[in-house]
Formats: C-alpha cells, structure tokens, sequence
C-alpha cells in the first residue's frame, strides 16, 4: 500500500528559516515591509521604555 | 531625507534586506554613499538636517564634516531619526560606484525611490565580511533569495 506523504508544504526550511514568515512578508510591497519594520522597532522601543521606567 | 538632498548613495544591510522580503529586524540604516564632490556637498547638507554626529563611546560630540566622509571609512552616525551608518566602502572595498550596476530601484515611500544592492550581492558581502553577526542572517537572506525566484 503506498503512504502519501503530507501535501501541505513544510513550515520551516532545514537550517530553521520560518518560511511561513518568510513568504507572508514576500506578499507585502517594499513600502509595507519598511512599515512592518518602523512598526516591529516602535514596538521595541516603546517596551523598552516602559521597563526603563520602571 | 539623504534622498530629498539628492545625494547619491546605495541601501545596504538590513533594511535593504527587509525592503526586497528579507523577514529580519533592524535598528539602523545603511548606506553606502558617492564620494564625489558634489554628493558629498548634499550628503553633508541632508545630515547637518538630520543633526548628525558620531556615535562616540566617550560621549564626545562630533559631526562629519567632508573630509572624513571623503575617507572609504565607515562612519557610525546618530541622528534625530535614529541611528544612520554611512559607508565609505563595503565588503572588500566595493565603493558606491562598484556597487551601483548591482542594485535595484525601489520605491520606499510615494515619489522616493533609492537605489538598493540586490539580496544576490547583499549575501556576497555579508560572506565576504565573515562577522558573527553577518552569518546570524545568512540563512535568512538565502531562503528569500530562493522564495523570489520561486515567484
């Protein structure tokens, strides 16, 4: 009897890259890549500011 | 704002890398920049905009001036949008113009468009520079390389 093997693609590539990460962010324009990134560092920042405040 | 001064320079590093799909996260911007006298005379007016100085371990307050930039050093810069490192060269001495036939023009914000080395010649340097943190995104950058030609 022959196993199918799993249709659905897998979620990372052998050396650990998240390729559902990966192929989201390839789906965004440049210019909403920089935001994700302006969004990603604000974030950042701002936790960064509220345990500094602390 | 470096475009606004028309100067003439190349998105390297991470943002480039985030720009072309690259899932990656970083906090400063850079760029290498044209060594030529009129680049550098609207390089130097963008930054004196942008308050540029040295990011100085000993808290000294310096701002490039044109000489320094007209070096092929690297010049680590904070500015009032956040930290700007502006290149002189790159990799084993690749300067803006032996980079310029290996970028793409992408658009960053409605109307500003910048020149960006493409992820083939971003993964070249980034071999080529061998740091821990270069290799850290290697992987990375070469699985987005591999994805955009799948596309």
């Amino acid at each position: 009897m022959k196993i199918e093997n799993d249709p659905s693609p897998p979620t990372h590539s052998e050396d650990g890259v998240d390729l559902t990460l990966l192929r989201w962010f390839l789906t965004l324009t440049p210019a909403e890549r920089l935001q994700v990134l302006q969004d990603h560092i604000a974030s950042v920042l701002s936790m960064r500011g509220d345990e500094t405040s602390d | 704002m470096l475009a606004a001064h028309d100067a003439e320079f190349i998105l390297v590093g991470g943002v480039a890398a985030v720009l072309q799909g690259a899932p990656i996260s970083t906090f400063d911007l850079d760029v290498v920049h044209s060594r030529s006298t009129t680049s550098l005379d609207r390089l130097l007016a963008a930054l004196e905009t942008l308050e540029a100085r040295y990011r100085d371990p000993a808290g000294r307050r310096r701002a490039p001036d044109k000489a320094l930039l007209a070096s092929d050093g690297h010049h680590l810069l904070m500015t009032r949008a956040g930290p700007l490192d502006v290149l002189g060269t790159i990799g084993q001495g690749s300067s803006y113009e032996d980079l310029l036939a290996h970028t793409i023009p992408m658009e960053t914000d409605p109307g500003v468009r910048v020149r960006v080395l493409d992820l083939e010649t971003l993964i070249e340097t980034k071999q080529a520079a061998g740091r821990d943190k270069d290799l850290a995104v290697l992987a990375v950058l070469r699985r987005t390389l591999e994805e955009r030609k799948k596309r």
